[in-house]
């Protein structure tokens, strides 16, 4: 079944998709988003418990290989309107303006194409719109307007980190969360309620204190005409004979249908779009989809302390450093920052099986210790490297089409800055008082696989996330991004969201393509 | 070794401090599980699985153990992973199956709690040669799928003092040491 047509389809309803549809919709276009996920109502659908909310997690199985095999699932892309920011943990601290710039500084990756200072003013303006509680003095990074709200209150293991930290000379600040220290107006939407430190945002916030994209942009695209469907799955993006896109083919509940489009987003992140692409044999002259794939270095450090924790309350990540940003004594390239991190007991277990591989008495015994544990957390670069990339698989999943294989071995660079940073995490919880300390070597996020950048032969997108070779596809997610950078990355995603957005409506006015 | 009062988590099941949705998961999660309707390990593969689990996550304290095979079975019989597996290893419950094959020709059933966590220890280290799969790798699963089905269910949670389920009012204060009255305090 065919549908009316519509100005722009955008695929992917997470931190991509959302603010972009949000701009085009207050724009005036009739834009439609598909999400393969459900639209959830959080008060009544979403429980306090871990294991019920891995309804929000991405399950359609992945297969990993490679040194470091990347864990899918829980930490590592959402399904349901508002994507993953259904379950990130809604820290949202802006990248750094060198981390766009490594191979100018060290050599090594790639520079993006454009600037912090093209950003800039989109951070700015996503962090007044969502509502971001932070200091009203951050204390690296170019200066940047005072953050709309207070920081929200610290949890044991920020305070703990706050005094360490202190004694041992590193600079600390109340880190920047999208999540709400007092109620908050927003458009489209009407009151969100300040956050009950209930401390879950990781499994879904029941609330709407934190920021996902179902309670903000999603709303406020809506309110301007934007029409979502739940639960449509897109299978295939068809081409007319001159290589443009006509819409995209979706099926819900069963059923398939073919919303016509002028424009596609594919904004389904760095797994899903390139997986897309490569299905259906888009976009990709270059050869480079799927490739560069990178995850950020996501080291946790975990201590036991003889106070009591309760590590389940509050925002988990309360507290950062960047003093490590570019560590003076730093044997790699790019640099990281530091995060406390509160732990539920499930992923908390979890990570002890499967990272410290305790079990029998050892393992209960220091599962009884859980109200004692306090983390700290890397956020750090990743370069890419030949070889670290997604492609279809020979294994045909449930909905009839290949699984993608993701490999991933982490570099020389990865393991030194890693190493670095473990040692600092260590001399923190050791002048802490923490015993037991123990280290989980991890890797977050999916970054790359459709790179931006102005040679169409080494990259996929320009600079404003058209594909080089289909005029009227964009694409905007974290598979777009050139390098990792030290930052968590949904605040970025959003900013390239609205940039996206600005740069095709400039076009449009312009009377182009 | 900490430990915490009996009951902290179930007295809370029905009261004004948890939320409907938390309430009704955690009744779920309480009940006893059915077996599959179309079962992926058979009986004396299940036999071992229980024997492993056991050593895996004992539960010595506890009349009535939870039941982990037959949960795990469960979750492997639904075909409901949690979104990846290794790519050099077949699918979650074929795995498990050819592991308990292996671990059962190794007369498993038939050693002392000691002698089971020998043959335990080998396989996490990778150290039995299975044919096509990693002892390890299947360690790490079966393992990780236990602690993953003991750890969110409410009897654990009580058994590690964990109170985050009371959702319904969130917390007043999250600082160094606070408690609200319905975190549970260790007992001597």
């Amino acid at each position: 079944m065919s549908l009316d047509p519509v100005d722009a389809v955008v695929i992917g309803t997470g931190a991509g998709g959302a603010p972009l549809l949000a701009r085009l919709a207050a724009a005036g276009l009739k834009v439609v988003a598909l999400e393969a996920g459900r639209h959830w109502t959080p008060g009544d659908d979403f429980a306090t418990d871990e294991v019920a909310q891995s309804k929000l997690f991405w399950t359609d199985e992945r297969l990993s290989a490679g040194g470091n095999p990347i864990n899918f699932g829980k930490n590592n892309s959402g399904i349901g309107v508002g994507g993953s920011t259904l379950h990130y943990t809604a820290y949202t601290p802006r990248p750094q303006p060198t981390d766009f710039r490594l191979r100018e500084q060290f050599g090594v990756g790639v520079d993006w194409p454009l600037s912090y200072d093209d950003l800039a003013p989109y951070y700015a303006e996503i962090e007044a719109f969502l509502g971001v509680s932070g200091p009203a003095d951050y204390p690296w990074g170019p200066p940047r307007p005072a953050y709309p709200l207070a920081p929200l209150p610290l949890n044991g293991a920020a305070q703990l980190m706050q005094r360490a930290c202190a004694d041992l000379g590193i600079r600390t600040a109340p880190a920047a969360n999208a999540a709400l220290s007092g109620s908050w107006w927003q458009p489209g939407y009407g009151w969100r309620p300040a956050c009950t430190n209930r401390g879950f945002c990781q499994a879904g916030c029941s609330t709407g204190a934190k920021a996902s994209m179902d309670v903000t942009y999603l709303p406020f695209a809506v309110a301007h005409g934007a029409q979502i469907r739940a639960e449509s799955y897109v299978t295939e993006l068809p081409t007319d004979a001159a290589g443009r896109l006509t819409g995209a083919v979706y099926v819900k509940d069963g059923v398939t249908h073919y919303q016509t489009a002028a424009h596609v987003f594919l904004c389904a992140g760095a797994v899903e779009t390139p997986r897309l692409l490569l299905l259906n044999r888009l976009a990709n002259a270059s050869g480079q989809v799927g490739k560069n794939f990178m995850a950020h270095t996501g080291m946790q450090v975990w201590g036991t302390f003889d106070q009591m924790i309760r590590p389940y309350k509050g925002i988990p990540g309360g507290l950062i450093s960047e003093d490590t940003n570019r560590p003076a004594d730093a044997d790699f390239a790019g640099g990281y920052l530091l995060q406390s991190i509160g732990v539920m007991p499930v992923t908390y277990a979890g990570e002890v099986a499967r990272g410290r591989g305790l079990w029998g008495d050892a393992l209960t015994a220091h599962m009884r210790e859980y109200n004692h544990v306090a983390g700290i957390n890397i956020l750090g670069d990743c370069l890419p490297y030949a070889g670290n990339e997604l492609t279809l698989s020979d294994e045909i999943d449930g909905r009839g089409l290949p699984k993608p294989l993701v490999t991933f071995t982490a570099g020389d660079n990865e393991k030194r800055l890693t190493a670095h940073a473990e040692k600092i995490m260590r001399r923190i919880w050791d002048a802490a008082g923490g015993h037991d300390v123990w280290s989980y070597d991890r890797y977050a996020h999916t970054i790359g696989t459709a790179r931006m950048g102005t040679d169409p032969a080494a990259s996929v997108v320009d600079p404003d996330g058209r594909a080089h070779d289909v005029p009227n596809l964009t694409i905007c997610d974290n598979s777009v991004f050139p390098s990792a950078l030290a930052a968590n990355p949904a605040l970025t995603i959003m900013a390239l969201s609205l940039r996206t957005a600005d740069r095709f409506l400039a076009r449009g006015a312009r009377g182009e393509a | 070794m900490t430990a915490y009062p009996a009951h902290s988590v179930t007295d809370l099941i029905g009261g004004a401090l948890l939320t409907p949705a938390t309430a009704a998961a955690l009744r779920d999660r309480i009940a006893p599980v059915d077996p599959p309707a179309k079962t992926v390990l058979d009986e004396r593969q299940l036999a071992v699985l229980a024997a492993v689990a056991a050593r895996l996550v004992p539960q010595p304290d506890r009349p009535t153990p939870i039941d982990l095979a037959a949960r795990l079975h469960r979750r492997l019989a639904d075909g409901k992973g949690d979104g990846w597996r290794y790519a050099d290893q077949p699918a979650d419950a074929e795995l498990v199956a050819r592991g308990l094959d292996a671990l059962a020709a190794a007369g498993f059933a038939g050693r002392d709690g000691a002698g089971q966590d020998e043959l335990l220890r080998n396989v996490q280290a990778g150290g039995a040669d299975w044919p096509g799969i990693s002892s390890a790798r299947w360690f790490e699963e079966v393992l990780a799928g236990v602690v993953d089905l003991y750890y969110s269910h409410p009897l654990a949670q009580e058994e590690i003092g964990y109170a985050g389920m009371a959702d319904a009012r969130g917390w007043q204060d999250v600082g160094f040491g606070a408690r609200a009255a319905h975190e549970p305090e260790p007992v001597a």
